[in-house]
């Protein structure tokens, strides 16, 4: 592809933020006219790396350098004065706004200085739309259109501010296939037609092999492997994303696993936005047992642990908990049947931020005879005890158990979610990214937790971004990709390689290139 | 009794209310400054004024029964929106209940006259209880089912209900007596609650309003429903992740908070007007939304806050007797109210913008991590 002189260049870039190097010693130059791939599992610097190209993030050390001249603390406003624009994974939209309202917002075009001028602004948008062979309709309201059309008005917001370097962010992430084929159709006839950059940060490897000309790998901060697209395939850029197989000590297994606790049978559920998000998908659970859920954020495992759970319709399918069928119940009743639930986001749904540390280590045994004499009159003392009794016996630290949860740190907060869920009753646990944001020695408590449960004979669904989580604890793990089951792994060794290359779409041969 | 303790250790018990509790008496005083510079600039002494104001709200046996009165309708007002807001519902529509609640007992307590007081009486307050609290069930039954915005439900629902009560009044439910241009026939006398102190409004009902203040107080600060009630007002989402039906919650909250008013409506037919008359209320509700929400939906804070409000409002007659027009009164009335509140707002925006800066470090903090 054309390489003349570099239009982005990273020299020695490191990021260091409190705890974690996000990007270590990263040097490379992204050329014109080239679509320019960056993938990586979640937190391997990625987003960090474009954050600091677009100005949001400052390094640590290295330098910078745009259209070959060194940028230093510059702004996303100076960052899109020198044509580097980037399309966030959510939109910035005035949702009630028109087409051309957000396209031009900010630099609307007035008729006697303070009147909004609509000829002109839908003359301006269409221009810009033929410019680049986006159509688009100006006059619609931005509510209105799907979410790949959104997508387009956010690109063309970033175009009509003068962008000719674009940084995508996971921009598949939120469409559709069909969506996705016409987003490359318009990432190709820029790059070819007008002469533009195009960067895309992306977990889904045949859409690097589809629309990327160069390929770089990250893995934990560091630059892995900087290639030419043509010259690699899905599965080394698998290998090289996931990293080599360690030779990891995976805990002793208590027995046998016993009965099924969890069953799921062709389960079908579609996502808040209507797309099919598990897509026929069948699993089992047993007692004394860890499936391990290995997927990329976005590939229907979300969906899966919140249709277990009670919190998102099931459209097909059955879900068995401790052999009662659980469709159509309401999250309370199947908590009752003894499933407890770490949800993956602990800000929205895990903590009741408002509420103190001692609402929240309570919540679902308020009704209890032993807290609220005759389900009603609740008993100060006992309660104060038994949350001060968890309080202690899972680290959590913070001032005390009547602070608001909220004023928590992201670690101890985990703890708090981790303590109410694991001293639950039952035998069915479903924990989704348990460690997420946590620090390294609440990892290993957390860690510690799971296991010894699993001893205890529950049967967990364990889903986790980080593969090292997920392998190392599980005692079998299945792949998802897409919403299927893409691939399934036991025995004493897993190969990671195998398992980075059935979660990233391996065996899904019919899309990409 | 235990309760009581907490009751009068109230908020000196925790160390978090006693800041609120300082704001609040600055407040209070910087309102009262206002107050005289406005009674001095129009002519008036503003010490006489205050200490007319004093003396008007507690000086004497009938003043400080007018007070106390006064207090227990404004706590029972301000309760009614704290239970609907603990559970996540806010009831705009006290007013409109409270009419109901005040027209359905008066007609019990009017076309039973000659039934035995302990029949009558307490089909009276079942009236009310159920006028009211059915009238809030359907804005509650129509956010919980089609998510329709309780505010405005229960505001149109007020206008409903006050026209239609003038209506009847004046129509159909119409007293045949002399001399009364709009109002239900008169209840039976044995039903009327007795005055405590003479000339004033304090009534029986003073006790009746005091159990209901304790009961509410107990629910939501003592039981597994008020814990319930308090998780899913403060969080929807994870109420419904933890296993907490916050719909129910909401109508439960809603139907008390309708129920309360409606029984307010009660006392003031029961103990002072002896029938329905248009004028039952004067806003009383607002009057009582004001003290919740100055003090937070805090029960034990609203029960306080009333005394003092019914105070401010007896006394304001205080200071008309010496002269000092009503408008000005009205005035220092509206400067100390809009001080407390604009207190209240501004230490949570401060608190809250405080709040939301140390989040966004977390969050750059984890973003850096993760």
């Amino acid at each position: 592809m054309p390489k003349e002189a570099p239009i982005v260049r990273f020299e020695h870039i490191s990021m260091q933020f409190p705890g974690v190097l996000a990007n270590d010693d990263v040097s490379l130059s992204v050329g014109k006219g080239e679509v320019f791939a960056l993938v990586g599992e979640n937190g391997a610097g990625k987003s960090t790396l474009m954050n600091i190209l677009y100005g949001l993030n400052r390094p640590t050390s290295g330098r910078l350098f745009i259209k070959g001249r060194e940028v230093t603390r510059h702004s996303p406003a100076q960052a899109i004065a020198m044509g580097v624009g980037m399309v966030h994974q959510h939109f910035k939209l005035v949702p009630s706004f028109t087409v051309s309202q957000n396209i031009l917002l900010a630099c609307e075009p007035r008729k006697g200085g303070f009147l909004y001028d609509f000829g002109e602004a839908r003359k301006r948008v269409e221009a810009l739309s033929q410019t680049y062979g986006l159509e688009i309709d100006p006059d619609a309201r931005v509510d209105e259109l799907t979410i790949g059309l959104q997508q387009r008005v956010e690109i063309l917001k970033t175009l009509g501010r003068g962008a000719d370097v674009l940084i995508l962010d996971e921009p598949t992430a939120v469409l559709t296939p069909q969506e996705s084929e016409e987003l490359f159709g318009v990432i190709r006839r820029m790059v070819q037609e007008r002469g533009m950059t195009v960067i895309i940060i992306t977990h889904k490897l045949y859409e690097v092999m589809a629309v990327s000309h160069r390929v770089a790998v990250m893995r934990g901060g560091k630059l892995v492997g900087l290639h030419e697209t043509r010259d690699v395939n899905q599965r080394i850029l698998a290998e090289l994303m996931v990293g080599r197989n360690l030779e990891e000590e995976r805990p002793e297994r208590a027995g046998a696993p016993g009965e099924a606790l969890i069953r799921v049978e062709g389960l079908k559920v579609r996502s808040d936005r209507g797309l099919p998000a598990v897509n026929g998908l069948s699993l089992t659970v047993r007692a004394g047992e860890i499936l391990g859920v290995a997927a990329v954020e976005g590939n229907g495992q979300s969906e899966l642990v919140e249709a277990i759970c009670g919190m998102q319709p099931i459209e097909a399918g059955e879900i068995w908990v401790e052999g009662v069928r659980v469709n159509g119940m309401s999250p309370g009743k199947i908590r009752a049947l003894g499933l407890a639930h770490v949800p993956e986001d602990r800000n929205a749904t895990g903590v009741s931020g408002a509420a103190s540390v001692s609402d929240n280590l309570l919540a679902g045994r308020q009704r209890e005879r032993r807290f609220a004499a005759g389900g009603i009159h609740m008993k100060k003392k006992a309660i104060r005890a038994y949350v001060t009794g968890l309080f202690r016996r899972f680290d959590i630290r913070g001032a005390g158990v009547s602070v608001q949860a909220g004023s928590l740190s992201g670690g101890n907060m985990q703890k708090v979610v981790v303590a109410r869920e694991f001293s639950a009753d039952g035998r069915c646990l479903v924990v989704a990214q348990p460690t997420r944001g946590v620090d390294i020695g609440a990892q290993e408590f957390i860690h510690r937790c799971i296991l010894d449960k699993r001893n205890a004979g529950c049967a967990i669904l364990l889903v986790s971004a980080d593969l090292d989580e997920v392998l190392s604890l599980s005692d079998r793990v299945i792949t998802l990709f897409e919403g299927r089951i893409t691939g399934e792994f036991t025995g004493a060794s897993i190969d990671k390689q195998d398992v980075g290359y059935a979660m990233t779409g391996g065996r899904s041969g019919e899309v990409g290139a | 009794m235990k309760e009581l303790k907490y009751l009068f250790s109230f908020p000196f018990r925790k160390k978090i209310n006693l800041g609120y509790l300082f704001s609040l008496t600055l407040s209070v005083l910087l309102a009262l400054l206002v107050g005289a510079l406005i009674m001095h600039l129009s002519g008036h002494d503003p010490a006489a004024g205050y200490k007319a104001m004093l003396s008007g709200a507690l000086s004497t046996a009938r003043s400080r029964g007018d007070t106390l009165a006064k207090s227990a309708v404004l706590c029972l007002t301000g309760l009614a929106v704290a239970v609907g807001a603990q559970a996540g519902i806010f009831n705009v529509g006290g007013e409109g209940q409270l009419y109901l609640g005040a027209l359905a007992s008066a007609a019990v307590g009017g076309y039973l006259s000659g039934w035995p007081a302990w029949i009558a009486f307490p089909l009276a307050l079942l009236a009310a209880i159920a006028a009211g609290g059915l009238y809030a069930l359907l804005p509650g039954w129509l956010k919980v089912r089609l998510k329709v915005n309780e505010v405005i439900t229960t505001i149109m629902l007020n206008s409903a209900a006050i026209y239609l009560c003038k209506y009847l009044v004046n129509g159909p439910l119409k007293t045949g007596e002399r001399g009364i241009s709009a109002g239900t026939v008169k209840i039976g006398a044995a039903f009327a609650f007795p005055k405590l102190i003479r000339l004033s409004n304090l009534t029986a009902s003073i006790f009746l309003s005091a159990f209901i203040a304790l009961a509410v107080w107990y629910l939501m600060k003592r039981t597994a429903t008020g814990y319930e009630m308090k998780l899913s007002g403060q969080n929807p989402r994870f109420a419904g992740y933890i296993g907490i039906n916050s719909g129910r919650l909401m109508l439960l909250g809603m139907t008390l908070s309708g129920a309360i008013c409606g029984l307010v409506g009660m006392f003031e037919v029961f103990g002072i007007h002896k029938r329905f008359v248009e004028a039952v209320s004067n806003e009383f509700y607002y009057d009582g939304m004001l003290v919740a929400m100055i003090m937070r939906y805090d029960p034990v804070g609203i029960i306080l806050m009333s005394l003092f409000f019914g105070a401010l409002k007896i006394g304001a007659t205080g200071m008309e007797q010496i002269g000092i027009p009503s408008e000005i009164v009205l005035i220092v009335q509206s400067i100390v109210i809009f001080f407390m509140a604009a207190e209240n707002g501004i230490t949570q925006s401060l608190k809250e913008r405080l709040v939301q800066r140390r989040a966004r470090k977390a969050a750059r903090r984890e973003e850096g991590a993760a």
